[in-house]
């Protein structure tokens, strides 16, 4: 009788572990695998009475690959996964000048899907609030149309 | 002449078991060339087929072990692969991280679901399928009151492109592009332009040993036991009812997590569709694949994807040659798939029958011997 309620204790506890392992599991997968899109804007920028202007051309890459090209007033894009985020930007300041890498590394924050990078202000070193916006993006046409759903397969046509 | 009479009898139940594959072998060998697809493209597809579908059907094995026939009820278990897949989408998961966090969601609603048609499955011994068909309808309305009016005003649903605009409920089609096929590709492999989702492969070959294991432990000997004879088995000791329904529940917990590799492979989600189909397509292709209501192995479920999906690629074009249009290949394999269950469910009344009618047959002339003896 005793043996049997020890066993029902350490079966608790391990299904209470395993229950809290799963829900620490899911917490690191929420957070590791949060995504975002990270927008870059080669944009004229003006700020605190300060003004950033774009580069002659940007390239960024992300994880060794190129995910955008920009000329002035141009805007890329990248989604990526996780907070921590890490670009290499090939500038050309001025049109015949010489290209500049520059590594930057930053945390994204979480709660933000979609994130605008102003590159003249961030390489400016400027404060976070400058360089960084949230994108909010406009809803298209096809968002706005509301679906037609069936739900039920068995409906009869109506005599309407 | 006893062993001529059972090697007879063997040959007659292999024919029987064998009948529907080497129906679908013969239809798929007759569409092939008629169809002209490049070898390329068919093995192409059929290995992709495989890696979608594979886990989806695996996760019918055990309710037969437990003899409760082809469990209808695994569209349960989609669904709440959907819900899981749903919710990570609003919350923006993407990748494998992603799914493996739907699929770690789904497995409670799974569980739930699982212990709910295992309960009234066990107030319906002997009519499993057709109850588990209906609990499946029954669901898909409840299913369809969580995501279409209470996703949005009552679960917190933030993004527009999954949201309706009327500020509730979840759209037809929600897209999956940020973890489309991500497991697929996560180990690339590329044979002769064959892309190979090995990482997906190597899921499934663990389910296959889990259920090969699973068979082996006290459990899964008793789910055997259960399958062949309820009364035996409750004789002998064993808890008849709470293994049938541990049976349903992990059909439907593997049902949840092979909706979410499916759907990862789609890369979308028919919000409203996508389960409905999945069960009748499950079924159908294992049965393609040689298995009963009463019998199935793995060895089935792989003979089944690739036989059934075979036609579903080839039949379309086929017909589109033989008729001049394609809709006659697409009524052609719908209409094959619901046939191949029907012939599956009457051939296996029948041999109930006929075994039992068999056994009365032994008996009277048992009693007949007996009254002559004496």
């Amino acid at each position: 009788m005793n043996n049997k309620k020890k066993l029902s204790v350490r079966s608790l506890i391990v299904r209470i572990v395993a229950l809290a392992a799963v829900i620490a599991l899911a917490v690191i997968l929420a957070v590791i695998g949060r995504g975002h899109t990270v927008y870059f804007d080669n944009k004229k920028l003006d700020a605190d009475g300060t003004s950033y202007d774009p580069f002659y051309k940007v390239e960024v890459f992300v994880n060794d690959k190129s995910v955008a090209k920009l000329s002035e007033g141009d805007r890329g894009m990248v989604p990526v996964m996780g907070q921590d985020f890490k670009m290499v930007l090939h500038i050309t300041p001025k049109k015949g000048s010489k290209k500049v890498g520059s590594a930057v590394s930053m945390k994204l924050p979480y709660n933000i899907d979609g994130i605008v990078l102003n590159l003249p202000a961030l390489l400016s070193g400027a404060a976070e609030d400058v360089y960084m916006d949230e994108f909010i993006p406009t809803p298209t046409a096809e968002e706005e149309t509301e679906d037609v759903v069936i739900t039920d397969e068995f409906a009869l046509p109506s005599d309407e | 002449m006893n062993e001529k009479t059972m090697r007879k009898a063997k040959f007659g139940a292999f024919l029987s078991r064998a009948s529907v594959p080497m129906m679908f072998i013969i239809i798929c060998a007759l569409c092939i060339p008629i169809a002209g697809l490049s070898p390329n493209y068919l093995v192409n597809e059929i290995v992709t087929r495989m890696g979608r579908n594979s886990f989806l059907i695996l996760s019918l094995l055990i309710p037969i072990m437990a003899g409760m026939g082809l469990n209808f009820g695994m569209t349960l278990g989609a669904m709440a692969g959907e819900i899981g897949l749903i919710l990570v989408s609003d919350w923006q998961i993407v990748g494998i991280p992603g799914m493996v966090l739907a699929m770690i969601i789904s497995v409670p609603i799974s569980i739930l679901l699982g212990l709910f048609c295992g309960k009234i499955l066990n107030m319906a011994k002997g009519r499993e399928m057709i109850t588990s068909y209906i609990i499946s309808y029954f669901i898909n309305g409840v299913y369809q009151l969580v995501v279409l009016y209470l996703m949005g005003s009552v679960i917190p649903i933030k993004h527009g492109s999954i949201k309706l605009p009327r500020g509730y409920g979840i759209r037809n089609t929600v897209s999956l592009l940020n973890m489309r096929q991500h497991l697929d590709n996560l180990i690339p492999l590329n044979i002769k332009g064959v892309k190979v989702p090995v990482a997906t492969f190597i899921v499934i070959a663990v389910l296959c040993l889990v259920i090969v294991w699973f068979r082996r432990t006290k459990l899964g000997q008793d789910m055997r036991a259960v399958g062949q004879d309820m009364e035996v088995a409750r004789d002998a000791g064993i808890n008849v009812e709470r293994t049938r329904i541990i049976s349903i529940i992990i059909s439907t917990v593997l049902a949840g997590i092979g909706m979410v590799i499916y759907l990862q492979n789609m890369g979308n989600i028919a919000t409203y569709s996508a389960h409905s189909q999945i069960g009748m397509f499950c079924i159908a292709a294992l049965l393609v694949g040689g298995a009963s209501v009463d019998k199935a192995s793995i060895g089935n479920v792989f003979l089944g994807v690739i036989l059934f999906h075979l036609m579903f690629i080839v039949a379309p074009r086929a017909g589109a040659y033989i008729t001049g249009d394609s809709m006659i290949g697409e009524y052609f394999r719908v209409f094959v798939s619901y046939a191949v269950i029907t012939i599956a469910l009457v051939m296996y009344e029948t041999n109930k029958r006929r075994v039992k009618s068999m056994e009365g047959e032994r008996l009277r002339l048992d009693q007949e011997k007996e009254g002559k003896d004496e």
